[in-house]
């Protein structure tokens, strides 16, 4: 092994990849923190340290108020797609036989496919005369279309849990289709009920997968700022959409890095955190 | 199986394909849209048509997107596969402790939220002075898409035996021949499995992209823009088209998956 290693370390294009990651991620990353902390006058930007965008934020309520709303909005999107994923996942490893390499890639084309065009497409699906009201009215559930699918925060949740799904199905069946079934039937053996099964074995060894996805969900549903600005309406807007608006629009790019770099605090403690929670899991 | 698991089993197989269906309904509605047209919220069973999709040819800006988008798309693949191998490389045969916190690195842009990597991207481009064009969106999806390909080009690496390439030193072979003709072989699949999965990431990248582009549009990007006015039945060929591009390329991925599997058992 030392003769690969004598040959690819010392060469060039590994120390060109070591810079090559410094410098597109690294510093960066440093540069967008830096920016937080200037501030700006009319289009200049004022490259002098002051914690007068960290006190904005901490002063007028509507920052602190929008990213706890986000927060919970991400935890809802989490939680829906923990409660409709987990089942799927464990039928394709469970019951899903020969079939459940090809329903999970099922599953799978639909994250690669245009994500833009989900969304909108959404849009005609839960909106006023969409496919929903008019599959509803023409069951005769309905008289009037209904409308607290489009426009709001219902609409966020419904698009991000149909776009994320996927993300928490597949590591969480990966997991599940690791456990050999002579554990589950020398449980059965033992006397175990089926939902004991399911409670002291199954689920303790899917945990970790389990985890892994929903992090992804929630990350993703965190610091989502299209979807809200395409299917969320004025009452919809989210903590991402506001950090957005503050490059393009209203150019304020220092305050706007104050905001992401909320943001990516809370972003860093998670993945820590579950890195940390499933370290000690495993051990 | 007993009654209550067979009733369980149903139910599943039951919600899993309500799921496979909703995952669906945006994309059949896409293409449903591009061969009907609707008035009023209602189908006209007559438009049938296949006509966007030769008026498409006419659509000049919905294809210079697409060219971008491959053009992107293409030179992703190539940094951040050669990029990638010599990464997991050094990962592989380093005993250096400076390795955790390289991959720890590598991973940052994958699992924090989309909008940090592109707007710290957008803010070093300005520091830097250099005009934002398709070449940063690729450096941007470059460094999207390392974390995925190190980790598939990594597990394949971790799977050879060392004694492979060290009878190819033995047999007098220079570490070029060695590399070319004995490690590359062996790592073929992994490094096309990591291109294309690269490659149809690249493809819809949007949310770093958004922060990325200069004039130049991709493709997601152009959709983006043009939903503001509506999506005209050409907007809706286009999303079919490269849908169907997208689902091929997954499909291949899947396959070659599969086959390098069947490959180890011998």
């Amino acid at each position: 092994m030392n003769l690969i290693s004598n040959y690819f370390n010392t060469s060039i294009w590994t120390i060109v990849s070591f810079i090559l990651v410094i410098f597109l991620i690294l510093i960066p990353l440093a540069s967008f923190l830096s920016y937080s902390f200037f501030t700006v006058d009319g289009t200049d930007i004022i490259r002098e340290f002051s914690l007068f965008n960290f006190k904005e934020f901490f002063v007028d309520e509507i920052y602190i108020r929008t990213f706890v709303r986000t927060i919970f909005l991400a935890i809802i999107v989490m939680t829906c797609c923990i409660i409709l994923g987990y089942p799927v996942a464990f039928f394709l490893a469970r019951y899903a036989g020969r079939y459940k390499y090809a329903i999970l890639l099922m599953l799978i084309i639909p994250l690669f496919m245009s994500y833009i065009i989900k969304i909108y497409m959404m849009r005609s699906i839960l909106g006023y005369s969409g496919l929903i009201n008019k599959v509803l009215a023409m069951l005769g559930l309905i008289e009037k279309p209904l409308e607290f699918f489009l426009w709001n925060q219902n609409s966020v949740i419904i698009t991000l849990v149909i776009i994320l799904l996927p993300l928490i199905i597949i590591p969480t069946f990966t997991s599940l289709d690791k456990i050999p079934k002579n554990i589950i039937e020398a449980s059965f053996d033992l006397g175990c009920k089926p939902f004991q099964a399911f409670k002291y074995i199954i689920f303790p060894i899917s945990f970790p997968g389990l985890v892994v996805g929903s992090i992804f969900v929630f990350i993703l549903a965190l610091g989502d700022f299209v979807t809200p600005q395409l299917v969320g309406g004025t009452s919809g807007f989210t903590y991402g959409k506001i950090i957005y608006s503050n490059f393009g629009m209203a150019f304020n790019w220092p305050f706007g890095a104050a905001l992401a770099s909320v943001l990516l605090f809370v972003s860093v403690i998670i993945i820590l955190l579950t890195n940390y929670l499933t370290k000690r899991l495993n051990r | 199986m007993t009654r209550s698991e067979n009733f369980t089993k149903y139910i599943l197989a039951g919600l899993t394909g309500l799921i496979v269906a909703a995952l669906y309904a945006p994309i059949v509605l896409t293409i449903f849209y591009s061969f009907y047209k609707s008035r009023k919220g209602k189908i006209d069973w007559s438009s049938f048509s296949y006509e966007p999709y030769t008026k498409l040819i006419f659509e000049r800006q919905i294809l210079e997107s697409l060219m971008n988008s491959i053009y992107v798309g293409i030179v992703t693949v190539i940094c951040s596969v050669i990029i990638g191998f010599y990464f997991a490389n050094y990962y592989h045969t380093s005993k250096s402790k400076m390795k955790e916190l390289l991959q720890f690195i590598i991973f940052l842009p994958f699992l924090l939220p989309p909008i940090i990597t592109g707007l710290s991207l957008l803010i070093f481009f300005r520091e830097i002075n250099l005009p934002r064009s398709l070449n940063t969106v690729v450096i941007g999806h470059t460094i999207f898409v390392l974390a995925i390909v190190f980790k598939i080009i990594l597990n394949k690496l971790e799977t050879l035996k060392p004694s492979l390439m060290e009878s190819a030193y033995d047999l007098g072979a220079s570490k070029w021949q060695a590399f070319y003709y004995v490690l590359l072989p062996n790592i073929k699949l992994s490094l096309i499995i990591a291109g294309l999965l690269a490659f149809t990431i690249s493809l819809d990248e949007t949310l770093i992209t958004l922060f990325l582009i200069g004039n130049d549009t991709t493709w997601p990007i152009k959709l983006w823009a043009k939903m503001r006015v509506g999506f005209s039945k050409q907007v809706n060929a286009s999303v079919t088209l490269i849908l169907i591009l997208t689902s091929l390329l997954v499909l291949l991925i899947a396959s070659i998956i599969s086959r390098s599997e069947k490959k180890i058992m011998y």
